[in-house]
């Protein structure tokens, strides 16, 4: 199956300002396997992904690694939101365009 | 009461200015019980980690964030005592100055709507996907915090 992922905010602007990925996976697959796929296709986003920098969620609702997709799922990666760390040290890369 | 507002007239996220006048009717007009209203109102400022800001961009998530603020909604009025919540978020270009995000709360008591208008901006800033792009001279830049 293909599932399709939504983006936003710094991701988009990383991935080429495309906003969404289409990646293909196989039935039955869990998001670790959606992360692993990405970490192929972007390295920096897929380590984001690894240490929970940018998450994922699953029809409106962040989702745990162990979570399964099928393909109507409504899949985005969520990086950090605009209020979300108090700590400067914790600041995801800046992007400037 | 004369106004009958739903849920998706008391939780928004739209891209026009709101009245803030406006917005406190609706939260006034829900109960007579009401004796106390507390408001947050964020406004776009020109200064944001040592850099000036000529613009603001809001970007959301459409479908998550409104059921984000529909939770906080919810969970502020189960949690605290109080009587009607309004939360308003505004997307797109901001201009220095203009209006960002609303919090009205209304309690029989002020110290319960000052406590619930505090705790949803502060949940909103943590579970809301909503992300802000500024305008500064180096470009344009995401921020992932707010202080």
């Amino acid at each position: 199956m293909i599932v399709t992922v939504k983006l936003f905010g710094m991701l988009k602007t990383q991935l080429h300002n495309e906003s969404e990925l289409k990646v293909p996976l196989d039935q039955g697959c869990r998001v670790d396997d959606l992360i692993a796929a990405i970490r192929l296709m972007n390295a920096d986003v897929g380590d984001l992904l690894l240490k929970r920098k940018i998450l994922v969620s699953v029809n409106h609702e962040v989702a745990h690694g162990e979570t399964e997709l099928t393909g109507t799922d409504e899949i985005a990666l969520l990086p950090p939101f605009s209020g979300g760390s108090c700590t400067p040290g914790e600041m995801l890369a800046h992007v400037y365009r | 009461m004369s106004t009958v507002d739903t849920e998706a007239t008391l939780v928004r996220v739209q891209r026009e200015d709101f009245s803030i006048d406006e917005e406190i009717n609706r939260v006034r007009n829900r109960s007579t019980r009401i004796g106390g209203i507390a408001t947050f109102l964020g406004t776009a400022r020109d200064r944001s980690n040592d850099r000036d800001v000529s613009r603001i961009t809001f970007e959301y998530y459409e479908g998550m964030a409104q059921k984000k603020l529909r939770e906080i909604r919810e969970r502020a009025l189960q949690d605290f005592d109080v009587i009607e919540v309004l939360i308003l978020h505004r997307y797109g270009e901001i201009d220095i100055g203009e209006n960002i995000v609303l919090i009205v709360v209304g309690a029989m008591h002020r110290a319960d709507a000052f406590k619930a208008c505090k705790w949803c901006i502060d949940e909103l800033k943590q579970i809301t996907p909503i992300w802000k792009c500024e305008q500064t001279p180096d470009g344009e830049l995401w921020v992932e915090q707010h202080p």
